[in-house]
């Protein structure tokens, strides 16, 4: 039995434990704000997927944007890895959401459309987006407008090119292709297979979530804004889906997905064609930098550096030049940010709009990232380190197309972009004995349906 | 008040915090899905009711075998064939190891560990084992001049025509859960050592072999368990989300033919933002399951022994 002594001397610690904790908890917020905002000046909340080296270049132009302001102290919060979106949307149905948000996911419209954002009215004033219009490049400008209104601001763009091995290029005897007949012909040259008939090199593999890149540059587009209509069906982007499947025909569905995972197998998913996988490959300008550290590593051990080049999307007779599918990071402001306008002073920083081109300029040198603006892509900075970076060049003259368009910016994009991507997988990895034609037709009322529910 | 009563409010008082946990938690989210499967709702706006649309398309998708339909067929082909498989193998370990007498436990531990092995390095892992090109179960079937199936990658249903063992990624999720089968096994394992040897022993007098014995002795005493396992395992597999989105990178490829109802219901309800659709299929799927499970317990006088008993 527990005497009455040691059962009240149990009840007083008790009572300090919890006395103890909840001072803890009550004091424990202050504490840390004390030490991470200054007196005097308003926090700005910003989360963002950057890890690695591009955090480090986040976390200077942060320095940079706080050591320049006596208002504002911006706070980053690295959120690496997927599902930035769901922690935002969490956060905002939860009532308590950051005051900035940079994200690479679809969903301005959609969130847009629910009032889940600010839009830039509410910040910024009519001079000042009259002024922005001009400024961004329109592939930048696309990025975040809906319904004629801009839901936050584009602040790097991530544009696709054919990158090839000049070396292997040179050894079958072919120049660099700038049409998609000379693709075809890299693709039937370029292949290699082993003594047992598996393909060990391909000239080049069209992948299935490229569709919204080869159907633009096949001169097709996907939506008609005016009747807020999918045009799936549009003759030259099922033109673009049956130059795809003709691969499949071409080499067989198999040999193709069992090809393509071995790409996604490759130690740290590294780039395909430094690994001499392919001839040519379609990817995005962040490759560069892979390029340049592999280079720089057969160097380091006494090797010849192969050589690599970057070409726009070779087209047909009919298609278009420099075009493409463009995604890119965007900053939004969420309803209900509690510090929506230091956002926008922030958002202006990094972009360089309103004046700050050359800091700007000075961020995408670090990051290796492509401007939103001629404006700060023409600054002699700018210019200098793409005079020492040709490759990355090409991707930053692409940028500034007007026939880089992104997934339509509507209610329901990630959704039309799963559903186009899943058709296209489907048309390349199985013997279908429809047309891809016949494919989209099908597929165009069930999606139309759903985004005319997702507009609602 | 009466020492019945103060002992009845002191065990409320100590539960409470769990009952508060399970009506906020539980009984509210299951109870407003069932109102929101009527709505369309995105969280962000209030929801609106709709009738019974989400239900109307659910339906027209499993008509036509796109969207739910063919979620709903994959998960069940993916339990078809997980399920059983486990319960096979988990039984023959246990049966195995039951009988030996030499390194029982080092060789219990072995089947164990990998059931304390995180989802997501599990898949990672099997994502190295049957990669069609390089992996170690491709190289293997290679030297056995055997086809090699895509595994992940294949849009294919081996053990369904026009497919026949042309394995593809859902057969891979289904090797991939025998991962898993430690711990069939160690509840097998406790429930042999539970026959009594008695019934061996009269089996044996009555002149049955080994393998009469395990059909007439082990199989009948084990059929609880076996029960229990196969309801278990139902679930899980219907539930089966982690390894889908890791293998597949969240997509449900190769086109589609991974996408289980977890997968499709995660996408609809936060990438879609429609979380009336996702309501209304969560409880689809809930309906199904009590279905299955009813029936399964329907089954049981026919197959399970409670001690003798049916």
């Amino acid at each position: 039995m527990i005497s009455a002594k040691w059962r009240r001397r149990g009840r007083d610690a008790g009572l300090i434990v919890l006395g103890l904790t909840l001072l803890a908890l009550a004091f424990a917020p202050s504490f840390q704000r004390a030490d991470v905002v200054p007196q005097g000046r308003e926090e700005v909340l910003f989360w963002h997927f950057w890890g690695g080296e591009d955090r480090q270049v986040v976390e200077q132009v942060v320095q940079r944007f706080n050591a320049s302001q006596s208002r504002y102290v911006v706070r980053p919060v690295a959120m690496p890895g997927n599902n930035l979106d769901l922690k935002l949307f969490l956060a905002v149905t939860g009532g308590d959401p950051p005051d900035l948000i940079n994200l690479d996911d679809p969903i301005v419209a959609d969130w847009a459309h629910r009032g889940a954002l600010m839009s830039l009215d509410e910040l910024a004033s009519a001079e000042e987006l009259a002024e922005l219009d001009r400024w961004l490049t329109p592939a930048a400008r696309r990025l975040t407008h809906y319904d004629g209104r801009y839901y936050g601001m584009c602040n790097g763009l991530d544009v696709r090119a054919l990158y090839y091995d000049v070396t292997a290029l040179e050894s079958l005897g072919l120049e660099p292709p700038r049409t998609i007949e000379q693709l075809d012909e890299l693709a039937v040259r370029g292949f290699q297979a082993d003594e047992r008939g598996r393909p060990i090199r391909f000239g080049y593999l069209p992948d299935p979530r490229r569709l919204w890149n080869w159907g633009i540059v096949f001169g097709g587009d996907f939506y008609d804004e005016s009747s807020h209509t999918l045009t799936l069906t549009d003759p030259k982007v099922a033109e673009a889906l049956a130059w795809m499947t003709s691969y499949r025909d071409r080499f067989g569905a198999r040999a193709i997905a069992a090809y393509r995972q071995g790409d996604q197998s490759l130690p740290g998913k590294s780039f395909p064609l430094l690994s001499g996988r392919y001839v040519a490959v379609m990817d995005g300008q962040w490759r560069v930098r892979d390029i340049a550290a592999f280079q720089a590593e057969q160097r380091r051990q006494g090797q010849k550096a192969t050589e690599f080049g970057v070409l726009p999307l070779p087209r047909p007779p009919q298609g278009f030049d420099e075009a493409g599918a463009v995604n890119g990071n965007v900053f939004l402001v969420p309803r209900g940010a509690r510090q929506s306008h230091g956002a926008w002073e922030f958002m202006k920083y990094w972009t360089g709009f309103g004046g700050h081109e050359q800091q700007a300029a000075r961020t995408c040198v670090e990051g290796g990232w492509i401007p939103v603006s001629r404006q700060v892509s023409d600054t002699r900075l700018f210019q200098e380190y793409l005079s020492e970076q040709p490759l990355f060049a090409v991707f930053v003259e692409l940028s500034q197309s007007d026939r880089q368009r992104p997934v339509p910016v509507i209610p329901g994009a990630p959704y039309l972009k799963r559903e186009v991507e899943q058709l296209a997988a489907d048309a390349m990895y199985q013997p279908y004995d429809e047309s891809a034609m016949q494919l989209l037709e099908l597929a165009q009322p069930r999606i139309q349906r759903q985004l005319e529910q997702a507009r609602q | 008040m009466s020492s019945t009563r103060r002992s009845m409010m002191t065990g409320m008082a100590f539960v409470s915090p769990w009952l508060v946990g399970f009506a906020t938690l539980v009984v509210y989210p299951f109870l407003a899905s069932l109102y929101w499967s009527f709505c369309r709702y995105d969280l962000l706006s209030p929801p609106e009711w709709i009738g019974t649309d989400n239900y109307q398309r659910l339906a027209r998708e499993l008509a036509t075998g796109e969207g739910f339909g063919r979620a709903l067929w994959n998960t069940a082909y993916f339990a078809a064939l997980s399920v059983p498989l486990s319960i096979a193998l988990g039984v023959g370990l246990a049966t195995l190891l039951s009988n030996c007498s030499r390194g029982r436990s080092v060789y219990r531990t072995i089947f164990f560990i990998p059931s304390v092995v995180p989802v997501v390095a599990a898949s990672i892992l099997w994502m190295w084992l049957l990669d069609p090109n390089e992996g170690l179960a491709n190289r293997v079937l290679g030297l056995l001049r055997l086809p090699q199936p895509l595994w992940f990658r294949g849009p294919s249903e081996g053990l369904a025509p026009p497919d026949w063992f042309d394995f593809g990624s859902k057969d891979a999720l289904a090797l991939m859960s025998i991962w898993g089968v430690g711990n069939f096994m160690i509840i097998y394992m406790a429930a042999i050592g539970d026959i009594p040897r008695s019934l061996y022993e009269a089996a044996q007098l009555d002149g049955a072999g080994p393998l009469r014995r395990f059909r007439h002795v082990t199989l009948p005493m084990l059929s609880p368990v076996i029960f229990f396992n196969f309801v278990m395992g139902l679930i899980q597999s219907v539930q089966a989300f982690t390894q889908v989105y890791i293998v597949s990178e969240g997509t449900g490829e190769p086109a589609g033919y991974s996408l289980l109802v977890s997968l499709h219901l995660f996408l609809s309800a936060f990438q879609d933002l429609d979380m009336g659709y996702a309501s209304a299929m969560a409880w689809i799927l809930f309906v199904v399951l009590a279905i299955a499970t009813a029936l399964l317990f329907r089954s049981t006088r026919h197959w399970v022994h409670y001690a003798g008993r049916r």
